[in-house]
């Protein structure tokens, strides 16, 4: 079995709201990805998914509780987690004036991957996502299919073991969602270990290796697809989710 | 400090920056040329001057000329431009004032450029009282009334010249003063004098000017496109990241600054320089527009200096914003603020005092003029070099802390700098 890569205890995360006082967007959450594995966090919008991986990519800091990228926290030792990680959102963009070329490169460099491997690293991502046509034309003048697959190449040049994909499919359409489970998966085989948040259940069911269920910012359940459904005498992972949000059975 | 990472961001973010339009043009093309199309917005405006007041004849009515300063016509007609003079007999005593009612509504009615009236001869022969009448919001009747008081003020002189002599005196008798003026001043220290009063000026506006843009796309663009968490998750501490960004925008403001500065002096060697001698009639050699090499490095010194302070306290006010139209807000009142002190000071005789050393952005600006004018005050330059680097360090200590904050960082903290420190100064280790 992989050894653990990403481990999360007791993890918190308030915000402080004028209008609503102390948020608690996150609350004492468990939980450990693998190498290997496809680790799905499950959960409404709102329900702390984001607030959840955002503080292990070490954009935020947490209110309590720790977590650890191959061992290296994200308090004391934020580099080394960000170096070791690739972090890939629906909101996060590219910088458009640059090429795409560029981007990898910048991207490799500055994550630390060696000088020296650095140009061969980004052709080979170059020709792995087909953006061969396209690498010297700015960001900005690329269709949104191919600014993707560019964020894909920037998440993963600089060879992190850890990757974390944050409701990736958001606003794509099906084909261009396909594509990008697809490379999810090749990087899951490749030996990664991604943590992957949505809110699309056919997704998670279709991808994930072990999926946990967050609602209000707490966990309510962890587990691989069968055994959610042994513990919940449910088939569909929409039950599933229903079970464990709203307390209710929806095939009674 | 992990400098691989910071120059590799830094010139990412050149390279960035040299493709986007506003950059290029705030930056670097109007540093550079400005001064070339200021200079020939002057030549051609002077041209066109010229061409249009040749170009017409100036129409001016002369009533009731005595016979004694029949010359006055001849100075007239010798004078630049064409001229129309029509010579009437003087009115009577009781015809005069409808005649002057019907000149000034001829020139009132654009009829009529300017009008002389010898309105009344007195004791002895050849004086009189003269009338000049024109329209002031004209500009043909202004030139006609030019005119007249050249022809006037020379026909008077040569006039008393001929009594003198008639009552055997020479002209140095009855002149009383004979002034004559000598400018001890070289063409170069005009020059010197001339560049003193608008560098500092236009640089200090152009320097802040190149650091606007960078400011604020790098700090609320990177928000406003949703870049800022991308460049947050890179593998590199914040700070590296700020520093980074930081260099670029100080860049931009000190090569827009030395990129005005060089482009002014060209300009005012190709263009001001012979634009002078022309109008002054000259050859030339009244202004010579030219550099002391001393200066250079003063030049080179203070554009660091105030790109570097520009920079940090725009960037300290651009962190706030969350949209570019935010960050423009901002960032105003900076420009306003360095721009100020240079308009009050751009008075020659202001005194570059070791106190006045000591205060940011007016010392760089009087040490530039100091600089310009070939004088390099070694004790205000230390002061200037000190006062600056503890404000910009005071900025940089400041933009460290307000980064800290994660609402900042992450663009959720809604207001602005002093709302910030409102909420966040604790005077003895605050929670900032």
């Amino acid at each position: 079995m992989s050894t653990v890569q990403v481990e999360v205890q007791g993890l918190s995360k308030n915000f402080f709201d004028p209008s609503r006082g102390e948020v608690r967007a996150v609350q004492e959450v468990n939980f450990e990805c693998r190498g290997s594995e496809i680790f799905g966090l499950l959960g409404a919008n709102g329900a702390g998914k984001t607030t959840t991986l955002r503080t292990i990519s070490t954009v935020l800091q947490p209110t309590a509780g720790t977590a650890r990228v191959l061992g290296h926290d994200v308090v004391s030792d934020p580099v080394e987690v960000r170096r070791n990680l690739g972090f890939y959102s629906a909101s996060t963009a590219l910088y458009p004036r640059l090429t795409a070329r560029e981007t990898l490169t910048l991207f490799a460099r500055v994550n630390k991957y060696p000088a020296e491997r650095t140009r061969s690293r980004v052709e080979e991502m170059i020709e792995r996502f087909g953006l061969g046509d396209y690498a010297g034309a700015r960001i900005e003048k690329l269709s949104s299919g191919m600014k993707q697959k560019v964020s894909i190449a920037r998440t993963v040049v600089h060879d992190p073991p850890v990757l974390i994909f944050d409701e990736p499919t958001v606003g794509l359409d099906v084909l261009n969602a396909l594509d990008l489970q697809k490379a999810i998966q090749e990087l899951r085989d490749d030996g990664k270990a991604i943590l992957f948040s949505t809110h699309i259940m056919s997704e998670a069911e279709r991808l994930c290796d072990r999926i946990a269920i967050i609602d209000k910012g707490r966990i309510r359940a962890c587990d691989d697809l069968e055994g959610l459904r042994a513990a919940t005498s449910q088939h569909y992972l929409e039950d599933i989710f229903v079970h464990y949000v709203t307390g209710n059975d929806t095939t009674a | 400090m992990d400098w691989t990472a910071i120059r590799l961001l830094y010139l990412s973010e050149l390279r960035a920056a040299m493709r986007e339009r506003a950059v290029l043009i705030n930056g670097i093309l109007i540093p550079l040329l400005m001064y070339p199309l200021m200079m020939w917005v002057m030549f051609s405006g002077i041209l066109f001057v010229t061409a249009r007041f040749e170009s017409f004849a100036s129409r001016v009515e002369i009533a009731g000329l005595p016979a004694e300063h029949r010359g006055l016509l001849e100075r007239l007609e010798e004078d630049e431009g064409r001229i129309e003079i029509t010579e009437v007999e003087a009115p009577t005593t009781r015809a005069a004032t409808a005649y002057r009612e019907e000149v000034e509504n001829r020139l009132l009615a654009g009829e009529l450029d300017a009008a002389l009236i010898f309105e009344t001869i007195v004791d002895p022969p050849g004086n009189a009282e003269v009338l000049l009448l024109s329209n002031g919001s004209s500009d043909p009747s202004q030139a006609a009334r030019g005119r007249l008081e050249r022809a006037l003020s020379a026909e008077r002189s040569a006039w008393l010249d001929r009594i003198a002599e008639q009552h055997g005196l020479e002209g140095a008798e009855w002149q009383v003063f004979e002034v004559r003026s000598n400018n001890l001043a070289t063409g170069r220290q005009m020059g010197q004098f001339v560049m003193g009063m608008m560098i500092p000026l236009f640089f200090v506006i152009m320097i802040a000017n190149g650091c606007v843009y960078p400011a604020i796309d790098s700090t609320a663009g990177e928000r406003e496109r949703n870049t800022w968490e991308t460049t947050s998750t890179l593998a590199t501490r914040r700070i590296h990241i700020v520093t980074a960004k930081y260099l670029y925008v100080a860049t931009m403001g000190l090569v827009a600054g030395a990129l005005n500065a060089a482009a002014m002096v060209v300009s005012f060697r190709s263009f001001l320089g012979p634009l002078l001698a022309r109008l002054g009639g000259g050859d030339g050699s009244a202004f010579a527009f030219e550099l002391p090499l001393t200066s250079l490095p003063v030049l080179l010194l203070t554009a660091v200096l105030l790109g570097a302070l520009i920079a940090a306290a725009m960037m300290i006010l651009a962190a706030f914003a969350r949209t570019f139209k935010e960050g423009q807000s901002m960032v105003t009142p900076v420009i306003l603020l360095v721009i100020f002190p240079v308009l009050v000071l751009n008075d020659p005789s202001m005194e570059f005092t070791p106190a006045l050393a000591g205060i940011p952005v007016v010392n760089v600006v009087l040490l530039l003029r100091q600089a310009i004018a070939g004088n390099v005050l070694w004790l205000q330059l230390g002061i200037t070099v000190l006062a600056n680097g503890a404000a910009i360090a005071a900025c940089l200590w400041l933009a460290s802390r307000i980064l800290r904050v994660e609402e900042i960082a992450t663009g959720s903290f809604e207001g602005n700098l002093f709302q910030f420190l409102r909420q966040h100064w604790r005077p003895a280790g605050g929670k900032a």
